[in-house]
Order: C-alpha cells, then structure tokens, then sequence
C-alpha cells in the first residue's frame, strides 16, 4: 500500500512538474484547458440531477477529457430492477441521458447503455429506454444469454481468476459507470464497484464459490471504468438494493476517475441505515484501496464541491 | 384454392397469431383463448365438473346451433387441429384410400368417449383435456412448437447478429429470444406421433373415429339445414367416396351421412358431372344415423366415466379440503396466483397449456402425478426454473375456463401463491459465514429480513411470512448448487373462489403492496430480533 502511494504521488509530482515546465516554456499561448490541467479527484456537484451532472463534469474537465471523437463508449448505469426512480434502486434516467448527450457532443462514434437485469429487461430498463428515446439511436439493452458475454481471464485476480464479460465491454474504448448509490445487504453498499457485476454473465459463482467482496474487487482490476459518475440525486439509504426502503432525496452527483475514490466518498456522504459508515467499513472499498486499485483515503484527496 | 382451404388457412393463421400473443406484457385486441372457447366439449364438460356455466364458453353454445344450420361445418373450416391434421394426411398419409376397412363400429368409439368423458365431469373430475380438440392442438402448438422454433429462431439470431453489428442494427444485434422449456413433453408428442401416424389408417382418422368434440358436433348435425344434395346428372362413377375425407357418402351417392359430414365441399369439386352442390334444403335422401340402437353401449362408456371420477375421488392425492388434516398435498404443488380451490380449480382446468405458454418466466410447468391423476398436466408454479412475476398477471388473463380467475395486476400482487423457508444448512450465510444475501437482493416484496446474530460472521436471512408471496424469485436466484436453500411451498396460500384477494389479504394480516412506488419513510434502526446483537451493524457493513 505505502509503495502504490508513494508511485502515485510520485508521478502526480511529476505529470505536475512537466506541465508547470512546459506552461512556463510556452506562456499564453497555449489552451486554458491545458493551463488549468490538474484536476480535482473527486467532483461533488448538488442540484437537479441533469444539471448537476453536468457541473460535475465540467468540474473534472469535461466529458472530451475522457471521450475522445470516434470513441466507442459503454455506458454502465444500474438498469436491474423495476422500481422505477422513486425508489432509489436504478439509475435516474436523466443522469444517463445527460450522461450520453456529453458523450455525443464529445463526438463518440457509438455509445451504448447496458446492464445484466435482475429482471426481466422490458421491466427494468425502460425508463432509462425511454429517457434516451431522443437520440433515437437504441442504445439501451439489457443482455441475459451467453452469446454476449466472452469469457476472459482475470491476471491480477485471487479468486475469480476468469468470467465471462459482455463483448460490447471488449470492443469499447470507454467505459463509464453510472451506479446509483444504495445500500446492499451483502455489501454494504452498492456502488460502481459493485456495479461492475452488471458486466458479467455469471454472477452466482462470486457469491458461492468465492469471497463476494473479494472477488468484486478481482473484477474490477480488469473492468476498470475511465470515468465514474454516481447517482446520488436520491440514495436508498436502508433495505438496498432491491428496496423498498428509506430513500434520501441528495440531490447530488459524485465524479471521479477513481472508482475507489468515488464510492468511499459517496459511503461518507451519505447516512446509511440512520448511521455513518467509513469506507473502510465496505470490505471491498477496503480491500481495493489495498490492492491499489484507488483510494479510499479522501481526506487526503482533492475534492471540489459545486452548486447549481 | 378452395375457398374452405382459404378459410381454413385463415383460421389456423389467427389461432398461431393468438397462441403467439399469449404472452406478457398481454397485447391482443381480441381474447388470445378464442379458439379453446369455441370447442363444444370444453363447454359441456366444464359445465358439468364445474357444476356451473361459464360465461365465455356461450360462444361454443352458439357454435352448436349454428351447428344444427350449417352442420359440422366447424371441423373443416375453423378447427385447427382439423388442418393439422389434414397437413399431415397429405405429407404421411396413403395414396390409397383404405377407409372402407374400418367398419361403422370404429365411428362409434367417439361418441363413447364423448359419453365417457361426460360421465366423468358428471361425477367432478375433467378428463377434457384427453378428447378436447382444442385442448390439446393448443399444448401441441404452444407447448411443443412454439419451444422448438424459438430454439431455432434463437439460432438464427446468433448466425444473424454479427452481419446485424456490421450493418449496425442494435435492434437484431441485441435481440434476444427466450427459449420456453416444458415438462412432460412425451405426453404431448407419443400423443400427436399417434394422432397423426394414423394418417396411414385414414384420413382425418382423429375426426372420424376419436373425438369427441366432433361427436358433439355429429349429435347437432344429424339434419342440418345446409346439406349436401345429389342432382340427376350424376353417373355413380363413385369418384366423390374416396375423396371424401370423412368418409361421410355411402355405397349410394345419393346419400350422406350428414353427421359425418364436415361441409368440406370436396365432393362437389371432385364430382366430374357437376351433380354435387351444398344448398339449404329439408329435401334429399338422409342415410339412418350411425349410432341408433347402441345406447347401451353409450350408457356403458358414461357410468365408466363416472366410475374413474369415482375412483378418482378415493386418491390419496385427492384434496377435498384444503385446511383439514389428513390430506397429502406434495410440496411441489404451488398453483398459479388466483387459482381456484383446488378441487374447482381441477374442475375447471382443461389443461390446455394457454397459462404456461403465456408466462414471460417459463415458470408454470404441467404436472406430473403429484397431484393424482385429477391433476396430471395442470399447471404449477416451479420457482428454480423461473419466477413469479410480482408485475405479470397474463395467466389469470388467458384461462379460458377461469380456472385461474381474473386479477388486475394489483390483485394479483394479493394472490399468494405459497411461502418460502430457508434451508439453513444449505444456505451460505448461515452455514457457511459466507456474503450472499441473493434472496435479499432480489425478493420484491422485502420479505427477507438480514439480522446479524451470535456466532455467525455475517448477516443472515429470515423469511418475514406475511411479506412473502411465494413468487420464488429467491429460489429462483439462489447460487446454491443442485436444490436452492431457500425453497417455495404452497403453504398458506390464498385460494379464492370469489371475492377481492386483497381485502382478504389484509384481513389475513398479509403485507404484500409493493411498496416502491412512493417514498415512504422506513425507521432507521430496523427492529432487533431475538439473538441479534445490540447497536447493530447495517446489513454488509464491518466494523
């Protein structure tokens, strides 16, 4: 762990140093974006769920600082369950829909919107369905047989050494989580680690054969999103993830490109079960943050809060 | 083409698209069970068993006067286990017409098992679903056709998707087809392997000699007013006999067996005089009724069939109340939300499969002999194949019989269809400390309560009974291997013959509204059970 910090602190200092250099070599002339490089790790924005998308991404620099034109995105939201916005348990389908109008002004040349349901898809997925209906492009699918998933091998896993992962995953060059924030009776919470489960085929065997936490965290060493933006506009703060239970309206939006970073702060934030929980309380932001997959030390991070 | 060929074509056209349309969500302008109303059988014998009319089944009434205009015309214009089976005379059937060797005897048969299967229904168990026309070309469509195209439309899909991604069209990439799987598939083909093999005996050998619709139709259609008449012109060259597919014109042309007769007009287009016409008269010779002078044996075939349901009736599987002690009711036994009582329900059901084609979850499945005989092919809920969807109600839609009663959708949420218990040395947090909790996650109604007790690492499960609906989706989902660790059984299940499940529900105590739709405020400590740990972690959580 101390080594994993040190290489990253050591190559922050250095990315720094290097852009400090050539600005002071090339002045005025060179764009603001550039000049201004340097961004905060962790972008907490609060208002309504589009705008408030928006601002958080403005914050870490935009969508075009991770959708590059000609890019093939996936975008991961929640999409298991039925129970539409009110209850907190999927993705707020505004947040998706901004989500996906950033990624097209960037000028990706496909997007897609995908989840593994726990239901039934027609049940699931048709709010967020119909909020993208506007781009008339049908972009959201929630995918169950075999066919679209192939099976990988996992290096850097302890467990959960090979999986079956959806093909759309191998084939983009982005990947962006869109979690919902919500409590999770074996997890603690279900974020965009957690989320990275609605990638793969066979869940069941993490939760048999394996350590569950452990082996989210074996899956996310190799599904590894450029960009996380968690849904907080409402929180199922108690009897997650399938609810009903007490929602907690937030009205907030949490970016990051840290998924570690991300999810223990959306953990600090918010109350769960009428309690506060540290990060190192979810086994696998703990067990991540050891395995240097991000941090879950947001104290010592560089968080930047906006309003809209 | 003929214009009864057209018809007929028609006709099994729009029974395939309603059988199709049996599904969820339930789209259909017309009602998806039509056809399986129209048969005269369903009507009488359910009527009989269920000692009460039906009031969707009139429509079959109405087929029985029209019936007494138009005789059997039913069987080779509408009936689409008729084409069927005319499609597989013409692909297995003889070139040589052998009909003449089955004596008038053989005809008879079906009007005993028509008086057979009545007798039956008399004494309160349906065997419609042995005779039923209707009944069984729906199982054979929906149960077996419908499976294996799906299987094949799936393969072509998966030769299709990557020319679809080529030519990006997410619509076919990501089309996916779910492959319907039924048990007792045996029954339905070694029954239409017989069916249609008879094709080599003769044509139409099921119509003509077996079933029992059409001899319902025969009793109505001994002089109709829409009969085939023989003119002068006519040289007996006899041409019009072997093409008859009923073998419904004797020795002498002149004559027709009107019962026998199902209106097919081939005679006419045959007839190389032109002396054959089908026209509303009271004239023209009638041939004696086959069956006259036989009651004795038709009197036989009914007191058998009382006889069965007699014998029925002293099953060990026979349930005739449901609450008492005494009765064997097998744990696999759980009925479709809004099934009747089971005794009415059996009654009722005609096993016609139109519930387990239209369930989006695959998850009702006809029986084996769990339930008796009275209960074989009847439908049941199987949780590890798929579950109950809290937001379907389609097969409480498409009963023809209502066997399964009507329910909106939020009625049926009221309809309990059992209660699911933990096998606790199965299940990976209790037994083996393990983070799985699957039952949790996906219960819809929040009938999985996780509380941490002494000694064991994890949250554990507990089913909370009155949130429970039976749907299954926890033994659905379980990961643990061969049998779930959580397990469905019809155990305080609601069974309503009449009157609202909910209110019923609420005066039971049950908790079963979905409750996401609002915002509602839960406490924040959940309630402490016995041996849970004071100040308790939240469920997932370390400390």
């Amino acid at each position: 762990m101390r080594r994993m910090l040190d290489r990253r602190q050591f190559l922050k200092t250095s990315i720094m140093s290097a852009m400090w250099l050539t600005a002071g070599g090339a002045g005025p002339g060179l764009p603001k974006k550039l000049i201004a490089a340097g961004y905060p790790d962790i972008a907490i924005a609060v208002g309504k769920p589009e705008q408030a998308t928006g601002a958080a991404l403005d914050v870490l620099g935009g969508m075009q600082r991770f959708v590059k034109p000609g890019d093939k995105v996936l975008i991961k939201p929640n999409m298991s369950f039925p129970g539409g916005v009110l209850s907190a348990t999927t993705t707020n389908p505004e947040v998706v829909r901004e989500v996906v109008t950033m990624c097209k002004r960037s000028g990706a040349s496909s997007i897609r919107v995908l989840d593994h349901p726990l239901r039934r898809d027609e049940l699931c997925i048709e709010g967020v369905r119909e909020a993208c209906r506007i781009f008339n492009d049908d972009m959201v699918h929630g995918l169950y047989k075999k066919d679209f998933f192939k099976a990988v091998s996992i290096p850097d896993a302890e467990q959960l050494k090979e999986t079956r992962v959806m093909r759309d995953y191998l084939d983009s060059d982005v990947l962006i989580a869109v979690p919902v924030a919500k409590t999770h009776g074996s997890t603690g919470v279900s974020l965009s680690m957690k989320g990275m489960m609605g990638l793969v085929l066979n869940r069941s065997v993490m939760h048999w054969k394996y350590d569950l936490s452990t082996s989210i965290v074996d899956l996310c060493t190799l599904l590894k999103p450029a960009l996380v933006i968690i849904d907080a506009s409402r929180v199922l703060s108690t009897n997650g993830p399938g609810g009903p239970g007490k929602v907690l309206d937030m009205n907030t939006i949490i970016a990051s490109t840290d998924m570690v970073a991300a999810d223990a702060q959306a953990v600090r934030m918010f109350e769960w079960y009428g309690r506060r929980m540290q990060p190192r309380q979810v086994k696998h932001i703990e067990l991540a943050h050891q395995r240097g997959l991000g941090r879950m030390d947001i104290e010592n991070l560089m968080v930047k809060r906006v309003q809209v | 083409m003929a214009v009864q060929r057209i018809v007929q074509i028609a006709s099994l056209c729009l029974f395939l698209v309603l059988l199709f349309l049996a599904a969820f969500p339930l789209v259909s302008p017309i009602a998806v069970d039509l056809f399986l109303r129209l048969d005269p059988l369903v009507f009488l014998a359910t009527w009989l068993c269920a000692r009460s009319i039906i009031p969707d089944l009139m429509v079959a009434a109405l087929l029985l006067v029209f019936t007494l205009i138009l005789g059997r015309f039913f069987c080779a214009w509408l009936c689409p286990m008729g084409i069927t089976i005319d499609v597989a005379d013409r692909l297995i059937g003889k070139k040589v017409n052998p009909e003449k060797q089955f004596s008038r005897a053989l005809s008879n048969f079906k009007y005993l098992f028509l008086a057979f299967i009545l007798g039956a229904a008399a004494g309160g168990i349906s065997l419609v679903f042995l005779g039923s026309p209707l009944s069984l070309i729906t199982r054979f469509y929906g149960l077996l056709v419908f499976p294996v195209l799906s299987l094949l439309a799936s393969l072509g899909l998966n030769v299709t998707r990557p020319l679809a991604e080529a030519f990006d069209v997410p619509a076919l990439a990501y089309a996916e087809i779910n492959i319907p799987r039924y048990a007792l598939q045996w029954f339905t083909v070694l029954l239409f392997t017989a069916i249609f093999a008879c094709a080599v005996l003769s044509p139409r050998f099921w119509c003509r000699y077996l079933c029992p619709a059409g001899a319902l139709f025969a009793v109505f259609s001994r002089r109709p007013f829409l009969r085939r008449q023989v003119n002068r012109a006519c040289t007996r060259c006899g041409a019009c006999q072997p093409a008859c597919p009923m073998g419904a014109i004797p020795e002498n042309p002149f004559q027709t067996e009107h019962s026998e007769c199902i209106v097919c007009q081939k005679c006419v287009h045959v007839c190389p005089a032109g002396a054959i016409s089908f026209t509303f008269s009271s004239a023209g010779t009638v041939s004696e009724s086959v069956f006259s002078g036989q009651r004795r044996a038709l009197i036989w075939s009914g007191l058998a069939g009382v006889g069965a349901a007699i014998v029925s009736l002293t099953s060990l599987k026979t349930i005739p109340l449901a609450q008492s002690s005494g009765y064997l009711i097998d744990p696999v036994v759980i009925r479709p939300p809004g099934a009747l009582p089971e005794m009415e329900f059996l009654a009722r059901c005609i096993r016609c499969g139109e519930c387990m084609k239209a369930c989006p979850t695959n998850t009702l499945q006809p029986l084996g002999l769990k339930a008796g005989l009275a209960g074989f092919f009847s439908p049941v809920i199987t949780p590890r194949r798929g579950p109950c969807e809290p937001l379907c109600n389609v097969c409480t839609q498409v009963c023809p019989t209502d066997a399964i009663r009507s329910l909106t959708p939020d009625e049926k949420i009221w309809a309990k269809v059992g209660t699911a218990y933990i096998i606790k040395h199965k299940c990976l947090a209790w037994e083996y400390d393990q983070e799985c909790l699957i039952c949790d996650e996906v219960c819809p109604t929040n009938a999985i309560e996780l509380k941490r007790i002494d000694n064991i690492n994890v949250a554990v499960p507990f089913v909370e009974e009155r949130k429970c609906s039976g749907c299954g989706f926890c033994e659905f989902q379980c990961p643990v291997q061969a049998g779930s660790a959580i397990v469905v059984e019809p155990m305080h299940a609601v069974r309503l013959a009449s009157g609202s499940y909910r209110k019923k529900g609420r005066e039971m105590g049950l908790l079963l509204e979905i409750q996401a739709r609002e915002k509602q405020e839960t406490p924040s400590a959940p309630a402490l059970g016995p041996g849970q740990k004071f100040n308790a972690l939240p469920p997932g959580f370390t400390e």
